[in-house]
């Protein structure tokens, strides 16, 4: 046996030692002790050390082996800390696979926005809407990199599943209360800001970005087919550097919502796991203040306000669209654990499992509520109880059982199908694809039900904004819990809408927020666009 | 109007958020922030689109 060999398992046994001692404390009392710890390691625990590899390794018993532990000193040979540190590196690059694979697909829910958007929308318009969900990236990305970023995650502190990184550490705050309320962060800007210029903020960048992106792109729905070109660029531009930065930061940065119950006993404080609230709602709100403001499409409703249903031009996007949104929603829902190991990492599972179960329950909801009113499974509608299922679980995924996901899904595309009724005649808002009912109603109906049916078995690392134990609502003891989400309710309703109200009228007096009668009855992708969606069809022209 | 309207929705906000100084008891605040909620609601769907409303392209 060789001198690093002997090293090798002398460091090992070592290891094996420590690492029988910190399993063992994890164990249930009662369990036998761990045997291992008795059994020394011999030279046949290694895989052979292949000296000859030129027939290559088919089955891969010679692939993966203690020579591919990165040894630190060569005149050393492998010590007990390479084996810790390569551990701890295989620790958080398997989160950081994760995180980055999961934001890749939810940044493919671009895609799925896009198509369903412009199915649902005229032929005549469908360039623009294209266009509109296409470019949506871009701006959103370019202000969230300036700005955005920075207002949101300055001050989140170090992301543990991440490697810790402590650079993001400059919050904003406020005192209230003799409370420190927590509002924006500031360090970050252009990701080379007081050291940002590191692999877990990139990580932590390309998955936020991507959140914050879908909350734009929720917007563009519910204006399609009137809404200036000019005016959706710097619309969304503000919303990415400012709208859903600041509530992000509140939610997720460390800010003064998610401190509630640190601060004031409320729960865990405000807890949205992936986003109904942050994401979801953040984009409806803005999309329903746009709604009003910019008013129904011509022909929308007649002069004593009865609506007319104005169909979508193609129905296989909307539906193909809808599986899309639901396979990004594996990367948004699970994704939003950042690990797959450590600290509740393999709670993604659990997560992945009631968002599948959720999205089928909402369109079972819609499709029923649909069949028995009308007498028809309407397929438009279905597609949106399926993405009004998947809002709402979004919220509470990481918190509760399958039983309460699937109740909340149910619940979620009857919803979407009353609130759809709700705009259309009661308050005549114009939403060609439903945006606001899909990711308002329900993401508001997500942000609640984590306050009524979390259910204290989650452990993300023994606490959740600070608070020990695992999230709990108001069905399982805790009604301090719903308290806290029914104050990002609030805000929500009573700060982001006055806020994004208040930045797109101030678009409409600099650049005007509406096409022309004109531009809008011959469809706005010749005056808008420059060109059709539909070269060889011939569109129909309203008079 | 739309003026008012964004006042009382803001106005709302403010309540849920003067609950956790107003009151210990979340009993309390849970009802004050219920209130909050329905008066933002009220200053969206009551005020803010009636508003916008009165001069809609379908009345014309």
């Amino acid at each position: 046996m060789t001198k690093r060999s002997l090293k090798i398992l002398l460091c090992l046994a070592t290891f094996g030692c420590l690492s029988t001692t910190g399993m063992a404390q994890g164990q249930a009392p009662g369990s036998p002790p761990a045997a291992a710890a008795s059994v020394p390691v011999t030279s046949t625990d290694f895989k052979t050390t292949p000296t000859d590899r030129t027939h290559g390794d088919p089955d891969g018993s010679l692939t993966g082996t203690a020579t591919d532990i990165t040894v630190s000193s060569a005149d050393a040979g492998l010590t007990i800390a390479d084996v810790l540190n390569q551990i701890g590196a295989n620790k958080i690059g398997i989160n950081f696979a994760w995180t980055l694979l999961c934001g890749f697909l939810i940044m493919f829910m671009q895609a799925g926005f896009a198509v369903v958007e412009t199915g649902l929308t005229r032929a005549k318009n469908a360039n623009h809407t294209m266009m509109m969900n296409f470019m949506v990236y871009g701006v959103g990305m370019g202000a969230y990199y300036l700005i955005g970023f920075a207002l949101q995650m300055g001050g989140a502190g170090a992301v543990a599943n991440l490697g810790g990184s402590p650079v993001l550490n400059a919050e904003h705050t406020m005192h209230l209360f003799g409370k420190d309320f927590g509002l924006w962060g500031n360090t970050g800007y252009l990701l080379m800001h007081h050291g940002t210029y590191d692999v877990a903020v990139m990580v932590i960048f390309l998955f936020q970005m991507v959140f914050m992106d879908t909350a734009l792109t929720i917007v563009t729905g519910t204006a399609a087919e009137r809404w200036k070109y000019t005016a959706f660029v710097v619309s969304s531009f503000v919303m990415g550097a400012f709208t859903y930065p600041i509530f992000a930061n509140w939610a997720w940065g460390g800010g003064w919502l998610a401190m509630l119950g640190a601060n004031f006993g409320l729960g865990h404080g405000y807890s949205d796991f992936a986003g109904s609230g942050v994401v979801h709602s953040v984009g409806a709100v803005t999309a329903l203040a746009l709604g009003i403001m910019i008013g129904p499409r011509i022909g929308k409703f007649d002069r004593q306000g009865k609506p007319r249903a104005i169909p979508g031009h193609d129905l296989t996007w909307v539906l193909t669209g809808c599986f899309i949104l639901a396979f990004g929603w594996f990367g948004f829902n699970p994704g939003s654990t950042l690990a797959l190991s450590g600290n509740g990492g393999l709670r993604a599972a659990s997560v992945a499992v009631n968002t599948m179960l959720a999205g089928m329950t909402g369109s079972f909801g819609a499709i029923l509520y649909m069949w028995i009113r009308y007498g028809k499974p309407d397929a438009s509608m279905t597609g949106n109880g399926f993405l009004a299922g998947l809002v709402a679980i979004t919220a509470p995924c990481g918190f509760v059982n399958p039983i309460a996901s699937c109740f909340i899904g149910l619940v979620a595309g009857v919803l979407v199908c009353l609130s759809v009724e709700f705009l259309d005649r009661f308050m005549r808002v114009d939403d060609p694809v439903g945006a606001v009912s899909v990711h308002g109603a329900n993401g508001l109906w997500g942000v609640i039900s984590v306050g009524l049916f979390a259910d204290g078995k989650s452990n993300y690392g023994g606490s959740w904004n600070g608070v020990p134990g695992a999230v709990t609502g108001l069905f399982y003891g805790d009604g301090g819990q719903l308290v806290a989400q029914l104050i990002g309710v609030s805000t929500l309703l009573g700060f982001v809408f006055v806020m994004s109200f208040v930045v797109n009228i101030l678009i409409d007096v600099v650049v005007g927020q509406r096409v022309s009668a004109r531009t809008e009855l011959e469809g706005l992708d010749i005056p808008e666009m420059g060109a059709v969606c539909y070269p060889d069809f011939v569109l129909k022209t309203e008079d | 109007m739309a003026a008012l309207g964004l006042a009382i929705t803001f106005l709302g906000f403010v309540l849920s958020v003067a609950s956790l100084g107003l009151s210990s008891s979340n009993s309390t605040r849970l009802v004050i922030v219920l209130v909050g909620i329905v008066v933002s609601l009220g200053g969206i769907i009551g005020v803010i689109n009636p508003a916008y409303q009165k001069n809609a392209l379908w009345k014309k």
